[in-house]
């Protein structure tokens, strides 16, 4: 900390002293517009991969000509191009301006962000066509050939010393619990990256340790990284959006030190019924249930936030995003708490109800809140309007309607796939076709989700591109008029 | 699991001590700091003058201080 007197910069008259927030918006704009671009044009190459996928599910002749359209290489580029294209670069964007905000000073050496951003997208570029190339691993979250993988280390290392250099020169004396989340995640997800690429793909360990720390890796890519980046984002903008304090301040601490300790170990469950000690499995199976616990305080603690309040998170684009990523969160961790009893494991395993469960997490969950960071965010480092209200509600409730229906079908097929699975007097191949209406459910969903997508990169090179237009525009991108009276 | 076999995840270990040994050390600053009282007061440090307590800010700072 580098306050020169006891002032707060919270509260302070002095301006050497407190930084002004569009100061601080202005200062990681060039960095924080990069990694938005990069973010979206993440998604967009992901999701064709994903419409791809999904079709193949149940139309496996479709596209079947090339073999870089085979369904196991575009299946892993659209989940890698989605989990570190769109997912980590709209965290590098969203996570570090809320980190910036809070740390209450102008960033320093935005530069190393920039490189660092640029690096990591070649990085990926490199990875993803390698996967198409056939270049692929066998190892699943980790598919990128080991050639490209050096580069992403690097390029994120530099994005995490960036953040704790930022976090080091604040100005204030309180860390806010959404800063806990970021820096820890920070912390977190380089922690998980090179112990899990050294011990699989550079210096191999021998048998099952492998699918230990694969899944130990894969589910806290979620839940170590996705899921503090987007708490933390929840919790700075629900309270700033209402602009009233979150409900318990004391809750949210408590939620970010049992994610911390209960967390690490969940992944184990991936391996129910696996060669594995049995008591590592407990051990994850109790880590799992326990997780109940932050996820009730976190539920608790953002329903509590907004009672009262609830129509000014539908007038709001940023809280009808991060609401809905909210009340997913609840859902989709007790839901993951259920799935890792034995008992239930025993249907869910191996079926499409993981799939569900996994796209009800970074999608419902982590994909809407980063959503709503940026509806939030973009006006004010641009200093501009969103260009068009009808397309944030299009793009609302294509991705709303969107997941939820891929959510109910997969994990409806998905109950119905384990119960049949687990019936001997049921031919495999019967099961199988039998999941074949809820795949196609699943691409219906995946075609919403689409629109939405489209809808969502119109509107930012819309507001990118066409300034002049944009700023012709008054008054606050709500979609319904407020007391002010701003609509658009 | 045979004595070479533990040997093999060695680095895992390490780095896992590594990590709690972080994650302790964290806690401890947070509490010796006050980071773990005052926490109504906590709360609002996300307020300014620019964003206030009490306001919708779902609206841009430059169109409040035209006003």
């Amino acid at each position: 900390m580098s306050n020169s007197s006891n002032e707060s910069p919270y509260s302070a008259n002095s301006a050497a002293v407190r930084a002004e927030l569009s100061e601080i918006d202005s200062s990681i704009r060039s960095a924080a517009l990069f990694f938005v671009i990069s973010a979206v044009s993440w998604l967009m190459v992901g999701t064709v991969f994903a419409l791809l996928a999904a079709f193949k599910a149940h139309e496996p002749d479709f596209a079947s000509t090339f073999e870089f359209l085979t369904f196991g290489r575009v299946r892993s580029a659209h989940l890698n191009a989605m989990a570190l294209g769109w997912g980590n670069n709209i965290i590098f964007a969203v996570g570090l301006w809320i980190m910036a905000r809070l740390c209450r000073a102008p960033i320093n050496h935005k530069g190393l962000l920039l490189v660092a951003g640029i690096f990591w997208n070649i990085g990926l570029t490199v990875g993803i066509a390698g996967i198409l190339k056939g270049d692929i691993t066998s190892v699943e979250w980790l598919e990128i050939p080991h050639y490209a993988t050096p580069l992403l280390a690097i390029s994120y290392a530099l994005i995490g010393v960036w953040g704790v250099m930022a976090f080091r020169f604040r100005k204030g004396d309180h860390v806010y619990v959404s800063q806990w989340y970021i820096l820890a995640a920070l912390f977190w997800f380089p922690w998980l990256y090179v112990v899990a690429q050294i011990m699989i793909i550079w210096f191999p360990a021998r048998g099952v340790v492998q699918s230990v720390t694969n899944w130990w890796f894969a589910h806290n890519v979620l839940g170590l990284w996705l899921t503090p980046m987007a708490l933390g984002t929840a919790y700075y903008l629900i309270p700033k959006v209402l602009g009233r304090p979150i409900y318990s301040y004391y809750l949210s601490v408590l939620g970010f030190w049992a994610l911390a300790i209960f967390y690490n170990w969940a992944g184990v469950h991936h391996l129910i019924g696996g060669p594995i000690p049995v008591w590592l499995i407990s051990a994850g199976i109790v880590a799992s249930v326990m997780m109940v616990i932050p996820v009730i305080v976190v539920g608790i603690n953002h329903h509590m936030s907004v009672v009262g309040l609830h129509k000014e998170v539908w007038r709001s684009p940023t809280l009808r995003f991060i609401v809905f990523g909210a009340i997913s969160y609840t859902l989709v961790s007790l839901t993951g708490s259920a799935m890792a009893l034995r008992s239930v494991n025993e249907v869910t395993h191996f079926t499409h109800f993981t799939v569900g469960h996994s796209h009800h997490g970074v999608y419902a969950f982590f994909t809407m809140i980063m959503f709503g960071g940026v509806y939030y965010m973009m006006p004010r480092l641009l200093k501009r309007e969103w260009p068009s209200a009808s397309l944030i509600k299009i793009h609302f409730w294509a991705s709303a309607l969107g997941i939820t229906v891929m959510v109910v079908a997969l994990q409806t097929g998905g109950w119905i796939q384990g119960l049949e699975m687990n019936n001997a007097e049921i031919p495999f191949l019967e099961t199988v076709q039998n999941t074949i209406p809820w795949l196609k459910a699943r691409s219906i969903s995946g075609v919403m989700l689409t629109i939405g997508h489209i809808a969502f990169a119109i509107n930012i090179a819309w507001m990118l591109f066409a300034a002049g237009a944009v700023r012709a525009k008054q008054g606050p991108t709500l979609l319904a008029d407020t007391k002010e009276g701003g609509n658009v | 699991m045979d004595v070479d076999s533990y040997t093999n995840i060695l680095p895992l270990i390490v780095l896992g001590v590594l990590f709690f040994i972080v994650a302790v050390s964290m806690l401890y600053w947070s509490a010796k700091k006050g980071q773990l009282r005052n926490f109504d007061s906590q709360a609002k440090v996300i307020f300014t003058e620019e964003e206030p307590e009490g306001e919708i800010s779902d609206s841009f700072p430059s169109k409040k201080n035209k006003k």
